[in-house]
């Protein structure tokens, strides 16, 4: 076990080196010059030339990519273009945000996610079976800012229930108005228990259609019994492993989500230096979603690892 | 040998309503098809032109789904923004689908070293998310709607890879793989007179599926400003710009976001009946 | 209902269905049967039989399907009028169940012990201790090693042996009054079938359930069974005493099942294949339901469906005709070519030659780049030739590294040494190397006959695409070349326009040999060609694989790890164990003995319906051995301690034409095997 973690976590390390490597290659050697893109189709050549010798662009991408990726090693993720502040401490401040967010929304997610896919599956065919599904389909194909401003438009316009922004001063904590916090957790949560739904129904049918199952039925069990202690603990093996991966999709989502809400996140970090061509602080912002997209999936690993005792060997 | 139960080889009976619902479902990709070949040539007024004495009316008889603050008639901006907004979304789909599936069959095909190296790359791309990577791509190459095409296609392409490979290794268990490489069969008659044409159908759901998610992505990344710009009507776009209208006049964003729902799920049921049909086994539509 | 004092099981009239209305399939049709109570009673049928539906009926387990009509009765208790929570009480207490894939009837994720132990508290109402206590003695009954600590491992620690085991120990757990086994040992080797059949005959002496034993294999039913009872297509057309169906046979299908059965005692025995196939049971005919393929039926036969007749207190059979079966029952196939082949003589030039070829599998165990690799010899050294015109067979459990061999002679597995030689040219490893023209010559049969055959194409397609790919025929003649074809492994024409999904396992084997022949090839591997088949229909294949023999003058490599069908087929036949041959030599030199110990024991393992099988010779365990030496040693009754483990015995001529890898000398071998009683019938 304690080997599998360590091998994966190497494996993990791998993982991100060659994502920053193709991070750093989409943005410096693809057609388009950084400093072109930076400063928009109206800049001298001048202004180009300063800008690409204060970036450092004339020297070759191997040397440039071992001295941006030896600074990130140290904590040190470059200098923004915008603000002229170093991009680390915004950064780890906009990624706790959209940590809460994203843990808040799958404390909400998982349970009722995998409680209806469980329900659906054991009454296959039923009613229930299909509201349940076909619910979760419409939610699971709305884009995430339809969701919200659904949400938006019922409960904090027509109801004035719950604010629309949750807009924090800079500095304050995301905890401060805890009822800013109540819509864009619902939009996450809806989008990912609508997929575990998906996910934990498809398992459930096929460990109840197994021989063991088989087998418990006919060992006389409760029917509790055969579906909680036979069928789900075996369904979750292949569930927690699509939960991780889910785990990217739902950051990717954040981007869109925190935008709806103004919410101080990573994903809005992520479109502000988009729309500001901060291009080191994008850099940064890729590579720290992509990290912690491979740690939500090595935690699901041995999560659904720690379930299968074939594995355990 | 036997010891199965026999199943049941009568199917389910329809109802006429599940059917009528079959058939609706069924004329869906004709109805887009239309808006995109003709959108812009049907709209009842100009999507782009102002008309500041007609600005925010409510949706009525004049203006089926009401006006914008510059007056342009949001029905006509949304038929209009069809073209926009579905065609990026049905070629990259195509794009990915099809570059997924030479190198899913490929990788399937060969295994050893060369599936390897091919799945790894695959699992590097896999790790961004799919809306962050095409962000990041559309903004280094300029944003246009070729590299949103080309961001799009490059994000489906090692999803689509992986799906193709597993259906691929897994069919390549069957004998008559091995009977082909027996007789000595090339790797192309293998991979695309032996595999591919048991691969159709999961490549037609995938490809609604996936389509379903390139239409959210075009209209994600219109909505944050990226990929497609003013004064293009992309559906996206008209949500972006009616936001701050939401208390005001609520119908300017409403009406598009409904639209993008309608063929968002639209596609994704569309893809489930094409599945009950071939009776496939449930796939995800994520990853 | 009455008789419950010395019945533990009536079933009456029973009637299952899968689906509705038109398209209903009548899966089941009016059975009855009993079983007294300490009785063994076996159900015997093929595939569409209906006999695993009639014992998920018993447990009211029936997944799609539903009971029309009958009675069950399980020691008093009325099965179909039960509350589902009297079921539930019921289920795995008086009435339990063996299944057929034992790794897939237990929970990969909890120990076996808990799998017991849940069972003993719920009916037993024990508490978790002794629950637990109980189970590890349940599995030391079932004579699994160290029980104790078996009880804590997972089911994909076990064997496959073990794991049904386990099942049999959970399913006596509560001493039900009927046990049921659905085909316990199908799937299982020859040699661990034995040690679970010796399992079951020890406890039914033990435990006093009744024992419903269901099979395919007439064998398996004889040898443990005290009444049988022939389902054929949903209905029971023969029933009586073991012994008494099994030598005089009163209904023309059991007589056809028995005259399809190859023997590995007797090689003179000529199969007769039952022609035709099962009718279509969502339209049962009116007549007797076997009427269309028999061969003494009447006018009558098709008009009315004949009663149960009795033709002794213990014997009933559904045929109008019984006196008119001993006839089929005599009755040898004379079409058939004799089985030895007058083509070459003695000392002719081999056309195919294995040259001590080996090869290792190596298994990536864990991530990628990571983990580690896992090497298993699959051949080892392994040396063979076959004459032009003649028949190797090579028989081994699994494991064995028989259809590596296969494998690696048609190039689709790559030998890491040795080589594969065709007509004393060596061959390029991989078949993708081979010249056209040596490809072509060297064809395959493959065990699946529905893999076999890509599923999108057309059966004319599949059977055209040797001719277009070694141009055995112009463009214009390839339809009416394919038409040849089928109609030489007896399909019609309308065959090729039909997709394999339309077409009887049988029928579709008969597509896979008509694509070999269209490539006209001199050598054709056959692997377990005829396991995936009906008893009835394998008789056909191996039929017409020696007609094609005898016409064409073929050469086999015949893989089967069915000792019978060796007999049937082969000319010669090598032994493998581990990926070593053992034994090789004349089919009849084989078979007649002195045996090689491993030998020996797949012939004592082997279920035959009319030899009692002998009982599995138990070896005590080599304490250290490390793999060197001879590998069948740990198990081997002649083993001479000291020496078998340290020292490998060479493949040596024994001086009666054939090559054994064995330290004890013939003699030894025969004096030791002569102790025990014969194998053959004089």
């Amino acid at each position: 076990m304690v080997t599998f973690v360590v091998r994966r976590l190497a494996f993990m390390m791998l993982i991100l080196v060659s994502v920053s490597f193709l991070t750093f290659l989409i943005v410096n050697v693809l057609p388009g010059d950084v400093a072109n893109t930076i400063l928009g189709d109206f800049a001298t050549p001048d202004q180009v030339e300063a800008l690409r010798q204060r970036l450092g662009l004339n020297q070759p991408v191997l040397y440039r990519y071992v001295e941006w990726a030896a600074g990130m090693v140290h904590g040190d993720f470059g200098i923004s273009l915008k603000t002229n502040q170093p991009i680390g401490p915004t950064l780890w401040g906009r990624l706790k945000n959209s940590l809460i967010l994203a843990s808040l929304g799958l404390a909400v997610a998982i349970p009722i996610g995998i409680g209806l896919g469980v329900v659906a599956a054991v009454y296959k065919g039923s009613f229930l079976d299909r509201a349940i599904t076909t619910t979760v389909v419409i939610i699971f194909a709305l884009p995430e800012y339809v969701i919200g401003l659904a949400l938006i438009l019922i409960f904090s316009i027509r109801w004035n229930l719950l604010p629309a922004s949750s807009l924090v001063l800079p500095g304050q904590s995301v905890f401060s108005n805890p009822l800013t916090l109540v819509l864009p957790i619902a939009v996450v949560a809806l989008g990912m228990l609508a997929y575990f739904c998906q996910v934990t129904r498809a398992s459930m049918i096929a460990t109840l259609n197994s021989g063991y199952v088989r087998t418990a039925v006919l060992k006389g069990l409760h029917k509790r019994s055969v579906v909680v202690k036979h069928a789900l603990r075996n369904a979750m093996i292949p569930t927690l492993a699509e939960i991780g991966l889910s785990f990217g999709y739902s950051l990717g989502g954040l981007v869109v989500i925190e935008t709806v809400f103004s919410y101080p996140g990573i994903g809005q970090f992520l479109v502000q230096a988009i729309q500001n061509r901060d291009i080191p602080a994008l850099q940064a912002a890729v590579i720290v979603v992509a990290a912690a997209y491979s740690i939500g999936n090595l935690i699901a690993d041995v999560g659904s690892l720690a379930l299968n005792p074939k594995l355990r060997v | 040998m036997s010891g199965q139960q026999p199943q049941t080889t009568a199917k389910p009976a329809v109802s006429p309503w599940e059917r009528l619902s079959q058939v609706a479902i069924l004329l869906f990709p004709a109805l887009l098809f239309f808006l995109i070949a003709f959108g812009p040539l049907v709209t009842p007024y100009s999507p782009t032109n102002f008309d500041p004495p007609n600005a925010l009316r409510a949706p009525g008889e004049a203006y089926l789904l009401g006006t914008d603050e510059f007056g342009r008639d949001v029905f006509s901006r949304i038929v209009a923004g069809a073209q926009p907004t579905l065609l990026p979304a049905l070629i990259s789909t195509f794009i990915g689908i099809l570059l997924g599936t030479i190198t899913g069959l490929a990788a399937a095909y060969y295994r050893g070293r060369r599936d390897e190296i091919i799945m790894r790359v695959m699992d590097v791309l896999l790790s961004f998310p799919a809306l962050i990577l095409s962000m990041l791509i559309i903004v280094t190459l300029g944003a246009n709607m070729v590299t949103l095409v080309l961001a799009i296609g490059f994000v489906f392409w090692p999803r689509s890879a992986r799906l193709i490979r597993s259906a691929a290794i897994e069919l390549a268990q069957h004998e008559f793989i091995d009977a082909a490489r027996a007789r000595g069969e090339s790797a192309f008659h293998i991979m695309f007179r032996e595999i591919l044409p048991n691969m159709w159908g999961i490549i037609i759901v995938d490809f609604t599926l996936r389509f379903a998610s390139a239409v959210l992505l075009v209209a994600s990344l219109s909505y944050l400003g990226i990929g497609v710009s003013p004064p293009t009507p992309a559906w996206g776009l008209l949500v972006k710009e009616g936001q701050p209208l939401l208390q005001m006049a609520p119908w300017v964003v409403i009406f598009p976001c409904v639209v993008i729902a309608i063929v968002s799920v639209g596609s994704v049921m569309f893809g489930e009946v094409i599945r009950r049909r071939l009776t496939l086994p449930d796939r995800r539509i994520l990853s | 209902m009455t008789g419950a004092s010395t019945h533990n099981l009536r079933v009456e009239n029973l009637s299952i269905a899968y689906g509705t209305g038109e398209r209903a399939l009548h899966a089941v049709r009016d059975v009855s049967f009993s079983i007294a109570k300490g009785e063994a009673y076996g159900l015997i049928g093929e595939s569409g039989s209906g006999k695993t539906s009639v014992a998920y009926a018993l447990l009211k387990y029936l997944r799609g399907g539903t009971i029309r009509t009958g009675a069950i009765d399980i020691a008093g208790n009325d099965i179909l009028a039960m509350s589902p929570s009297a079921l539930r009480d019921f289920r795995g207490n008086r009435a339990a169940m063996v299944y057929q894939d034992p790794m897939s009837s237990l929970n990969p994720s909890i120990v076996v012990g808990e799998q017991i132990a849940e069972a003993l508290r719920r009916h037993r109402g024990l508490d978790e201790r002794a629950a637990w206590q109980r189970s590890v003695e349940l599995l030391a009954l079932v004579h699994l090693p160290a029980p104790d600590a078996l009880a804590k491992r997972y089911p994909h620690q076990l064997s496959g042996g073990q794991q049904q085991r386990v099942v049999i120990a959970l399913a006596i757990a509560c001493e039900p009054d009927l046990l049921i086994l659905d085909e316990p040992t199908t799937g299982l080797d020859v040699t661990t079938q034995a040690v679970v059949l010796d399992l079951i005959q020890e406890l039914r002496h033990r435990v006093r359930s009744s024992i419903l034993f269901i099979s395919h294999n007439l064998g398996v039913v004889a040898q443990t069974c005290d009444r049988i009872g022939v389902l054929y297509a949903g209905e029971l057309v023969e029933e009586g005493l073991c012994a008494t169906v099994v030598s005089q046979p009163s209904h023309p299908y059991t007589a056809g099942l028995l005259r399809s059965m190859p023997r590995a005692a007797d090689r003179a025995f000529e199969l007769k294949p039952i022609p035709g196939s099962l009718p279509d049971l969502t339209r049962p005919p009116p007549g007797c339901i076997f009427a269309k393929r028999c061969e003494v039926a009447g006018a009558e036969c098709t008009e009315r469906r004949p009663g149960a007749r009795r033709l002794s207190d213990t014997h009933v059979t559904r045929c109008f005709f019984p006196e008119r079966v001993p006839e089929l029952r005599d009755a040898g196939d004379k079409t058939v070519a004799p089985a030895v082949a007058a083509v070459a003589g003695p000392g002719a030039q081999p056309v195919l030659e294995m040259d001590a070829l080996s090869l290792s599998f190596r298994q990536h165990v864990g991530l990628p780049f990571f983990g580690t690799v896992r090497e298993t010899r699959a051949l080892d050294d392994v040396s063979l030739s076959v004459p032009r015109g003649r028949t190797l067979a090579v028989v081994g459990e699994s494991g064995s590294g028989k259809s590596t061999l296969a494998r690696t002679v048609v190039g689709l597995l790559a030998a890491e040494r040795g080589v594969v030689r065709f007509e004393g040219t060596a061959l390029a490893s991989q078949a993708a190397q081979r010249e056209l023209d040596l490809r072509r010559r060297i064809q395959m049969i493959f065990q699946n006959p529905d893999g076999a055959l890509n599923p999108q194409l057309r059966v004319g397609d599949i059977v055209a695409r040797p001719l277009r790919l070694y141009g055995r025929a112009k463009a214009a003649e390839i339809p009416a070349r394919v038409v040849e074809l089928l109609e030489k492994v007896r399909l019609g024409a309308r065959y090729a326009s039909r997709f394999p999904h339309e077409l009887s396992g049988g029928e579709k084997q008969r597509v896979n040999i008509a694509r070999v022949l269209a490539a006209d090839p001199e050598i054709i591997v056959c692997d377990e060609p005829t396991s995936a088949l009906d008893i009835s229909v394998q008789a056909s294949v191996l039929n017409q694989l020696r007609e094609l023999q005898a016409a064409a003058g073929l050469t086999y490599l015949f893989i089967s790890h069915d000792l019978a069908v060796v007999r049937y087929i082969s000319d010669t036949v090598a032994v493998m164990y581990l990926g070593r041959v053992v034994e090789t030599g004349p089919t009849e030199t084989i078979f007649h003995g002195p045996h090689h110990p491993y030998t020996e024991s797949l012939l004592a393992a082997l279920p035959e319906i009319d030899k009692p099988r002998r009982p599995v010779a138990a070896v005590p365990p080599l304490p250290d051995w490390g793999g060197k030496g001879c590998l069948f040693a740990p198990r081997c009754p002649r083993r001479i301690d000291g020496l078998c483990e340290r020292v490998a015995p060479p493949l040596a001529d024994t001086g009666d034409g054939r090559l054994m890898a064995c330290h004890v000398p013939l003699s030894g071998l025969a004096a030791a095997q002569a102790a025990i009683p014969a194998t053959e019938p004089a």
